[in-house]
């Protein structure tokens, strides 16, 4: 066996090399897909055990303001997928664009989320007021901090905008994207 | 002419825009709450085919994010059905 086949031994990663972008991305966005199903599935559990304090909390919630930031992260994905195929195709200028859009977007979300906080604060609402309003601050916020490492590996691929470093970014934040459409009926909406 | 994404496009900002009505527009909570977790688990598989590229990828990823999505959306649902029927 030639020094080149086993180096291609050594770092080959199977079948999670057919997904697109490096393969690390998918590893660390399933780890990501486990953790949150995890706090979502405590969330239901706990929910089911003290049905009226979740009914309470979920009523102070501002569900128009969520719902609007669903769709900046919506718009947000669709732009960091233009962003990869504009990249596929080895069009830098276009796939930088739709990039800053994707993270000016992304921008847009944590600037609404944090208004949403405030106002919640403002009202004296805490971490320890309820079982509820524990879990929607963990939840919440352990969802923004992957909103700002998505933005910050989207602009570390904007740089060179090649198109397995395009497909890698835009890979995580389409896994932050697809949280977020699960956790906000579960919060924010459901009775 | 208008291509796949940007109709899965159109169609997520739909179905947000839908998910927002559903506590009006269905008051009753396990109706409701389906019809919620439908609108995600359609929102979610989109995503995952065709921002995620899932659609190309061998049908082991595929499975496995729709497994995540259907199994998050229907231990909800079956929970808050509990609560309903308790």
């Amino acid at each position: 066996m030639s020094t080149a086949d086993c180096e291609q031994q050594e770092t080959g990663w199977g079948i999670l090399e057919d997904l697109p972008g490096d393969p690390m991305i998918w590893v660390l966005i399933f780890s990501e897909l486990v953790a949150f199903g995890l706090f979502l599935g405590a969330f239901t559990v706990a929910r089911a055990v003290h049905p009226a304090v979740f009914a309470a909390g979920q009523a102070v919630l501002d569900s128009n303001l969520a719902g609007l930031n669903t769709v900046v992260l919506v718009t947000s994905g669709w732009a960091a997928a233009r962003a990869t195929r504009a990249a596929r195709t080895s069009e830098k200028r276009a796939s930088r664009w739709w990039l800053l859009t994707a993270m000016a977007l992304g921008g847009l979300f944590i600037a609404i989320k944090l208004a949403e906080y405030a106002e919640e604060i403002d009202r004296g609402i805490g971490l320890e007021t309820s079982p509820f309003f524990t879990l929607y601050f963990l939840l919440t916020g352990f969802h923004l901090l992957h909103v700002c490492l998505g933005i910050v590996i989207l602009a570390v691929v904007c740089r060179r905008a090649e198109a397995s470093g395009v497909e890698t970014g835009a890979a995580f934040w389409h896994m932050v994207d697809l949280v977020w459409i699960v956790m906000f009926p579960i919060l924010y909406l459901m009775r | 002419m208008t291509d796949r994404l940007d109709i899965t496009w159109i169609a997520l900002i739909g179905l947000a825009l839908a998910t927002i009505l559903v506590p009006q527009l269905v008051p009753r909570p396990l109706p409701g709450n389906a019809l919620l977790l439908t609108f995600a688990a359609l929102k979610g598989r989109r995503i995952a085919l065709d921002f995620m590229d899932l659609r190309a990828a061998p049908a082991l990823w595929r499975g496995l994010v729709s497994a995540w999505i259907l199994i998050v959306v229907l231990f909800a649902w079956l929970a808050s059905a509990v609560i309903a029927l308790i």
